[in-house]
């Protein structure tokens, strides 16, 4: 560090000076917190220390001049070459320091110094100078315990000894002690006190006083003498009426309270920035490293107010924090906060959730052994203002305004803006930060995550919506300093995707002032082979909305755990499965036989590439085979298949080359306190943070690592529906009123009813499988998670079908929802499957799952409506012999006019409603003069849809091509297309195959360019966004093909108004 | 609220009565082989992990004992029934008499959902069916074995409990347990190899060179891997096989002309047979939709997936080279499909013989057990191929002889032989 390398990278060497100032800084700060060194040690080792932080230690040479005091490296002699800077205590010139080199150096900034030895200089000034302070306080309160020790032997008047020492080497305490004292003897009752105070001290003349009437006397005299006598009225007023003991116990409190009078100022001012209050915050504990008493009303004003700078203004999280948190947890988090230096930043929503979280755990785990290895990562911050720093410092400021801009254009310009934040350069007081961060870390890899201002406010389900990014970090300095400032690009860009701000736009959060905090973690896990990864990590939510068995409740959780990484828990993959456990009964098990139970087992698992410095996803048998001797405590993750037995491993009979291995964490469930622990940390965070949570978490295979831990109901999918009262019988579906979840069902269109009468009344088993098929051929034809299949007892049944229909997991793959009905049959209630033949496939497509049991008391179950209203499941499947009489397929908005099926569902009340009601938007109006696409909201896909399907219409040259009619029909014409939905487009053609040629071209080219609006728009790519249907006269008078659909009772065609005819 | 359910034991018995009436049975062997010999019906309580008791119904039917111990499967499921118990029991009677192996039918069940059930839940129900039925199963008169939702873990508990009340060892008192605590070895390969032992013996009747034929399989699991590997092995070529893809949601054929390389595509297939699409078309296979399988220009069809695969809708395109089609599944063929096979005069082997090899196997876990001497795996699959081999020659020879369809001599073989054994031992 102190050779006077010169790297050619001028980054590097400034870097390095800035590490050598760095290093410097911390030695002076720890000789002079080194109490077993005298003072002038300290002082002497001090100025040894400086030349160390300069450019040429070898011609550096540093004087302390302080007070009488001189102390001098040992070469120093004085040059023309000098840097001086003055120490201070409490506004009085006291001393100084000089830097002297020893040789003419290039000129700089200032002579041959740079800028940043000016400031290092100034702050080991100050720092020296808050160290002169401090011993002198010392000396105060050393002097005043030795009276205080005096005075029980003494006697009386002794404290007035202490107050004139303090009135000596402290004014303004004195003042201050002095106006506290008048109060007390106040608040005491004592008259002559109360006349005093009402003269309110100097200025001010009173009719009562006497002695001061006369108006002669110079008035400045005059206020002196007042001064005198008044401190010394006060103080003999003291003296008759308090006991010694008492006056001596509160100057104790006055003086300590003074103490943290300057943090309370600082906080208290809204102007005052984090580096201000960080100052404030060492300055407080540098004062006072003894524990202080200070009452517990001031206690909690600095703590709120703390909060309030570094976290968030939420209530509902300060009135909970300020229970939990001490002044201690600031002053140990503000060393590892990195901020613009006139920063006002927070740390955001993700730090502030893990911060209490964190706190709550520390302060009740008590002795309970299952609590003690509760950790967070290793964690650094940057504030959330530092984005607009960076903005700032790269003039990237338009930039903000993208999340005004169309949405198109914004997907459009992201990849740009992403490159564009990523070859901009961070401002260096920002990259010192992150610098001194690596070195805290090492070479461990991490993570970068998000935390912004919104992702706190509650209601906001924003997680996903901004990056988080592993690094190995890896390589030499210069190498991961760069990958994490590439990072941290990364993650400021993605403020600007689409994704988040049309999400925004679409809950009226687009005004909010969004920032972007940051948090660096240590990826908690270990080496195996060229990977890095936990032994495993997951998600656990204290309300489990996925019960898979109505023994488990909803209060009994649920918990995602999967090896390595916990990336594939908190996603949900189709083609992969994380372990389910509700750790309130963790012996009830989502899978029971051994196929299940290895179907639903994680196939991958992810991992850092220390190698590559990638992320990287690998297949199960791959990590075992090669890495499965040198994993720690697999044995109790993993269970042996031979084909008919699945068993827990013996640790040393593991053959990984050759035997077949699954994750099943079945040893880390039975035979160890994890699952205890998980449901202790649920309970424990869910009572006293006053909410249902969600936290992930991650271990090395030794401790616990919370790594997020946030309201469950941040996520879109598990807020309660308020379940309306007063709705219309008519209107009613159903109801539900036992083991209702919580989950967001889309609106319905089309219900599928299958009578379970009717099905329990078919005689041979073909019939019955001949139903599943039916279903697997609806799931095709009817629109993605629109329908809802509502069916007889078991889904999914196999064997014994009479107990529901035989489907398979693709037959049912689309439904936005699986209804079971439980009708009494005699005297005896059939069981239901909850879905278990298939669960995780439901969980992971997020399909929801509800029972009903019409037969209950109090419970709506509207036949009539299910069976008696138009049944289109003809005209979807013509071939169904007779089976519509058992098969109800409705399709709602054509039987309701234009209503669509609800289905509000609380787990919180445990009801569910299925309500007929109009779409999420009001009512929709075909007035087509008054659409117009260009202020059509986000979410109305199908309002731009029609319009391009109308000025289509009007454009196309009907006589070149033939064309007699142009018809609309479908979802566009339904308004309930999705983003993925196509036009459906009905042509009207003369039976012409050359016209029909150049027609379909014509067709081609726009149903190429719509795709690319569409994909602009909602991120959704197709191969065309037209899908066109010809019909010629012949179909018209046949109603063959589609023709059928031109005044058809359903979804009819409705035509468009052609621009040439 | 009347229903007309219908019944799994009443089509039995009516499947039964068809047989009989062909077989010109006397009425006091058809009423002893309608209905089952002896039937319990018992209450098995649980104290359940909440503290709570909660009491499970519990069933054992045997069917028939004539031609020995009973043996069947202990099945839990939420909502059985004493007629689906009985159905199977039945099926078992039939399906050991057909491969010739000393015994009986029985079948058995809790109602419960396992779902519901932790694991030592389990595990009382099932001591609890051991307490309940000790002194009416055992080596000698009714063995069970895993079913629907019980695994090999069942099996050890019911066997221990079995052995603390009767205060020996008595490994032959069920099977299905796993290798080195009293399982048979061969039982992975059993199924598959025993579908191809039959197809060995319908070719040598056929006079076909099986190095001159080709195959084409549906369902790449268990059965259809070790089918596969048998065949290549006596110089049969697989074109096309087919299985589900998890992904998809929807079935893929794998086809090769030149055929399939069994070890190259074991190596990029998952547990459940799922075979990777696109490693597979890196190998150069062709990939056709999931239905392909049954329309291949090939000898032989396997079907060895699911129950009714084989459908009235795509019989027909069962192309005129096909010869012999060997059910390696249960029940793949419907009705409809039978007919149509047996107007193409394809040589069908029907799947209560074609896959016996299972069943066979634990018989021979069970003679192993009760002698406690267990034999090396080539020796448990050549007994497998007497048996098997012996097995088809009869059924064969009949349905040669009387000119069945072979589906309709396998039937008439099994119940012949136990009406045989219940008159032999003078019961009608």
């Amino acid at each position: 560090m102190n050779r006077n390398s010169k790297s050619l990278d001028s980054l590097i060497s400034q870097l390095q000076e800035r590490a050598k100032e760095l290093n410097c800084l911390y030695t002076v700060e720890e000789v002079l917190t080194n109490n077993s060194l005298s003072i002038e040690e300290s002082f002497q080792a001090v100025v040894d220390s400086i030349p160390h932080g300069w450019q040429y230690p070898t011609i550096t040479q540093a004087k302390l001049e302080l007070e009488d005091s001189i102390y001098k490296t040992k070469g120093y002699f004085g040059t023309e070459w000098r840097l001086v800077s003055q120490i201070r205590v409490q506004d009085k010139e006291v001393g100084l320091i000089k830097v002297v080199y020893t040789e003419d150096m290039p000129v700089i900034d200032e002579g041959p110094f740079l800028k940043e030895e000016r400031k290092l200089l100034d702050t080991i000034a100050e720092k020296i100078g808050h160290f002169v302070l401090h011993q002198r306080l010392k000396a105060v309160i050393n002097d005043f315990n030795q009276v205080k020790d005096g005075i029980r032997i003494t006697g009386r008047g002794e404290w007035r000894i202490v107050l004139d020492m303090i009135r000596k080497t402290d004014p303004n305490l004195f003042m201050g002690i002095l106006r506290k004292l008048l109060h007390q003897l106040t608040w005491d009752g004592v008259e002559d006190a109360e006349k005093i105070l009402k003269n309110s001290g100097l200025s001010t003349r009173s009719e009562d006083d006497a002695e001061l009437t006369d108006e002669n006397k110079p008035m400045k005299k005059r206020l002196i003498t007042n001064y005198d006598e008044y401190i010394e009225q006060i103080l003999s007023l003291a003296d008759e009426y308090l006991p010694d003991s008492k006056i001596l116990e509160k100057i104790q409190k006055w003086i300590q309270e003074d103490k943290s009078s300057a943090l309370v100022k600082v906080l208290e001012n809204q102007d005052t920035s984090l580096s201000q209050i960080g100052d404030a915050i060492r300055k407080y504990f540098h004062l006072a490293p003894e524990k202080f008493e200070l009452s517990p009303s001031t206690k909690k004003g600095l703590r709120v107010s703390l909060l309030r700078r570094f976290f968030t203004e939420d209530l509902h999280y300060i009135s909970i924090a300020k229970e939990y948190v001490k002044l201690t947890d600031f002053y140990n988090l503000i060393d590892k906060m990195i901020f613009p230096l006139a920063s006002h930043g927070k740390l955001g929503g993700k730090s502030a959730g893990l911060f209490l979280a964190a706190h709550v755990i520390k302060k009740n785990k008590g002795s309970d052994p299952i609590m003690q290895n509760i950790k967070i990562p290793k964690s650094w911050y940057v504030t959330s203002d530092g984005i607009l720093y960076f903005m700032q410092y790269n003039n990237l400021e338009e930039v903000l305004e993208q999340k005004y801009k169309e949405i198109d254009e914004v997907r459009l310009e992201y990849p740009h803006i992403v490159q564009l934040f990523k070859n901009s350069q961070f401002p260096p007081d920002i990259v010192k930060g992150l610098s001194v961060a690596l070195d805290d870390f090492g070479e461990v890899p991490l993570i970068v995550r998000s935390s912004s201002l919104l992702e706190d406010q509650i209601g906001a389900a924003f997680s996903g919506k901004y990056k988080s990014l592993f690094l190995a970090n890896q390589g030499s300095k210069k190498e991961r300093l760069s990958a994490l400032m590439d990072a941290i690009a990364e993650v400021y860009a993605s403020t600007f995707g689409p994704d988040p701000i049309e999400y925004r736009a679409s809950r009226g959060l687009l005004d909010f002032h969004e920032e972007m905090g940051i948090i660096i973690q240590e990826v908690v896990g270990r080496r195996i082979g060229d990977y890095f990864l936990p032994a495993f990590a997951g998600v656990a939510f204290s309300n489990n909305e996925f019960r898979w068995s109505p023994r488990i409740k909803r209060q009994d959780g649920l918990i995602r755990l999967v090896p390595g990484l916990g990336t594939r828990a908190v996603d949900r993959l189709s083609n992969d499965y994380p372990v389910l456990i509700a750790p309130g009964q963790p012996k009830l098990r989502v899978n029971v036989t051994i196929e299940e139970t290895i179907k639903y087992s994680p196939k991958y698992v992810d991992v850092i590439n220390l190698i590559t410095n990638q992320f990287e996803t690998i297949e199960v048998p791959i990590l075992l085979k090669n890495f499965g001797d040198i994993i720690p405590g697999i044995e109790n993750y993993i269970s042996k298949y031979d084909g008919n037995h699945l068993t827990r491993p013996n640790a040393f009979q593991m053959d990984f080359e050759n035997d077949d291995f699954v994750f099943t964490f079945d040893g880390l469930i039975n035979n160890s306190n994890f699952i205890k622990q998980a449901n202790k940390i649920l309970k424990m965070l869910q009572k006293q943070l006053n909410m249902p949570v969600d936290i992930e978490f991650a271990s090395d295979g030794n401790d616990f690592y919370m790594l997020q831990c946030r309201s469950q109901s941040h996520s879109l999918h598990n807020t309660p529906d308020p379940i309306p009262k007063d709705i219309a019988r008519d209107k009613v579906v159903f109801s539900a009123k036992k083991y209702v979840s919580n989950g967001r069902v889309p609106d319905v269109s089309h219900i599928v009813y299958i009578d379970p009468q009717g099905y329990y009344d078919l005689e041979t088993k073909s019939e019955m499988l001949a139903v599943g098929r039916i279903i697997g051929k609806l799931n095709k034809l009817l629109p993605k998670r629109k329908f809802i299949l509502m069916g007889p007892g078991r889904w999914g049944s196999r064997g014994d079908i009479k107990l529901g229909v035989n489907v398979t997991y693709a037959d049912i793959s689309n439904t936005a929802m699986l209804v079971e009905i439980a009708m009494k049959k005699g005297n005896y209630m059939p069981d239901l499957s909850f879905g278990t033949h298939f669960f995780q496939d439901l969980v992971e497509a997020s399909i929801r799952y509800l029972p009903l049991y019409p037969d209950d008391e109090g419970i709506i179950f509207n036949d009539n409506f299910l069976r008696r209203s138009k049944n289109i499941l003809k005209e979807l499947i013509p071939e169904t012999n007779d089976m519509e009489k058992l098969i109800h397929v409705i399709d709602i908005p054509s039987s309701t006019e234009g209503n669509v099926l609800k289905v509000l569902m609380n787990a919180d009340l445990d009801e569910a409603l299925g309500i007929l009601r109009k779409p999420s938007e009001s009512e929709i109006v075909f007035d087509d003069q008054e659409i117009e696409y260009e202020e059509a909201p986000q979410h109305d896909h199908w309002k731009w849809r029609y319009k391009m399907a109308e000025t289509l219409a009007m454009q196309i040259n009907a006589e070149k091509y033939g064309v007699k009619g142009m018809y609309i029909f479908g979802s566009t014409k339904n308004a309930n297309a999705g983003p993925a939905s196509d036009i459906d487009l009905l042509i009207h053609i003369d039976d012409d195959e050359s016209t029909r040629n150049s027609l379909h071209c014509w067709l081609a080219g726009w149903s190429l360019c719509l795709s690319e609006i569409n994909y602009l728009r909602t991120g959704y790519r197709t191969d065309g966004l037209l899908d066109i249907h010809y019909i010629t006269d012949r179909d018209i008078k046949n109603k063959t093909s589609y023709a059928i659909k031109i005044g058809a009772v359903t979804d009819a065609a409705r035509p468009l108004s052609m621009g040439n005819q | 609220m009347i229903s007309k359910d219908f019944n799994p034991f009443e089509m039995a018995q009516a499947q039964f009565d068809k047989v009989a009436e062909m077989l010109s049975l006397d009425e006091g062997t058809r009423e002893i082989l309608r209905n089952a010999l002896r039937e319990y019906q018992f209450s098995i309580p649980v104290h359940m992990d909440d503290g709570t008791v909660k009491v499970f119904r519990g069933f054992r039917v045997q069917h028939n004992d004539a031609r020995g111990p009973s043996k069947g499967g202990i099945r839990f499921h939420p909502q059985e029934t004493v007629d689906t118990v009985r159905a199977l029991a039945m099926w078992m009677t039939w399906k050991c008499a057909v491969v010739g192996i000393p015994l009986g039918g029985g079948k058995g069940g809790v109602v419960c959902d396992p779902h519901n059930l932790s694991m030592r839940e389990q595990e009382q129900i099932c001591r609890g069916w051991v307490r309940q039925m000790t002194k009416n199963v055992g080596p000698l008169n009714d063995v069970p074995a895993p079913d629907v939702m019980t695994s090999a873990q069942h099996m050890l508990w019911m066997l221990d409990e079995y052995e603390a009340i009767n205060g020996a060892k008595y490994p032959g008192f069920i099977t299905g347990k796993p290798v080195g605590m009293g399982g048979s070895l061969g039982r992975t390969e059993a199924t598959g190899y025993g579908v191809i032992f039959t197809v060995r013996e319908a070719l040598k009747e056929l006079r076909i060179k099986p190095s001159e034929t080709t195959a084409s399989v549906q369902g790449f699991g268990n059965v259809a891997q070790y089918a596969i590997k048998l065949y290549n092995q006596m110089g049969g070529k697989v074109i096309a096989v087919s299985c589900w893809d998890q992904t998809d949601q929807i079935s893929y054929t794998f086809k090769k002309e030149s055929g399939i390389d069994l070890d190259e595509l074991l190596k990029i297939t998952d547990r459940f047979g799922g075979i990777d699409r696109a490693k597979a078309k890196e190998l150069n296979y062709e990939i056709l939709d999931g239905d392909a399988w049954i329309e291949q220009d090939v000898d032989i069809l396997i079907p060895a997936a699911l129950e009714n695969q084989v459908r009235g809708d795509n019989a027909s395109k069962i192309s005129s080279k096909v010869k012999i089609i060997a059910e390696g599944a249960n029940g793949p063929t419907t009705p409809e499909a039978d007919k149509i096979i047996q107007e193409k005069g394809i040589f069908m082997i029907p799947d209560f013989l074609a896959n016996a090899g299972g069943v066979t196997c634990s018989y021979f876990e069970q003679v192993q057990s009760n002698m406690n001497y267990f034999w090396e795996k080539d020796e448990v699959l050549s007994k497998l191929d007497v048996k098997m081999t012996s097995a088809f020659l009869a059924v064969s020879d009949l349905a040669r002889k009387k000119k069945l369809y072979m589906r309709d001599a396998a039937y008439i073989i099994s119940i012949s032989r136990v009406a045989q054994a219940c008159k032999d031992r003078g019961w009608v």
